[in-house]
């Protein structure tokens, strides 16, 4: 997929698990884990919302676009 | 156990009852059909087909008919078991599955494979009767069939789509 989520490298940053994230948002551990892997299909604004207010960033800090990476199937 | 449960669980033996009658069935008229070819005045006389020029007009479309009705309790066998394996996926806990939409696609093809050999049938005995003996068989029209087939086309449709999104909802966080 094109889309690159850079949730682990933001967690890093801030010295946050995700473990830690999950506890802070209204979202499991196993559907963060999805995400930052890069298995998730699509994102909710509600989940956005609530990383962006605990991480303190913009949804362009964790979303990004890499056109060498092969399109999603 | 709540009341669908109690369908679900009735359903599995229902349908595999049905299942084995249907067959036994087809192998009624199979066995009279081969009655029908080693012992023809046995089983014409039985039946009630009087004697006279029009017998063989008679005894060809009874034959056909056995062919025929063989032929539509393969389609009710194959309606049986496509509709046991959807209700074996709802006991699994998972029935929104794309094959289910393609069960349910071949259920109403094969519903409408019946209903056209219902009208063969119809037509065959048509065809058979003669003014001195008719094959007086009952398949009157009957609409019902025909908007089961085409509310099954849609449900297959709704149920292809309602996989499909959920396949996508599955993947949203």
């Amino acid at each position: 997929m094109a889309i690159v989520i850079r949730l682990d490298q933001m967690l890093h940053e801030r010295r946050m698990t995700l473990t830690e994230l999950a506890g802070r948002i209204d979202i499991t551990l196993a559907n963060l884990s999805i995400l930052k892997t890069g298995k998730a299909k699509a994102i909710r604004f509600s989940t956005l919302e609530a990383i962006c207010a605990v991480l303190e960033c913009q949804p362009g800090d964790l979303l990004a676009f890499d056109p060498t990476q092969p399109p999603w199937e | 156990m709540n009341t669908r449960a109690d369908a679900l669980a009735l359903s599995r033996p229902f349908l595999r009852v049905l299942i084995v009658l249907n067959l036994l069935y087809a192998a009624g008229i199979v066995l009279m059909f081969l009655v029908s070819l080693l012992a023809p005045d046995f089983l014409f006389d039985t039946l009630g087909v009087k004697h006279g020029d029009h017998r063989a007009q008679l005894v060809m479309g009874m034959r056909t008919m056995m062919i025929v009705g063989v032929l539509a309790a393969l389609v009710v066998d194959r309606v049986l078991r496509q509709l046991l394996a959807v209700v074996d996926t709802v006991r699994a806990g998972d029935p929104f599955v794309a094959s289910n939409a393609a069960r349910l696609q071949a259920i109403a093809w094969w519903v409408l494979a019946g209903e056209g050999l219902r009208l063969v049938i119809g037509a065959i005995a048509w065809a058979a009767s003669t003014p001195a003996q008719s094959l007086d068989v009952n398949v009157g029209f009957s609409l019902a069939p025909w908007l089961a087939v085409l509310l099954l086309f849609v449900l297959a449709r709704v149920f292809a789509q309602g996989t499909r999104m959920r396949d996508d909802l599955e993947g949203t966080v």
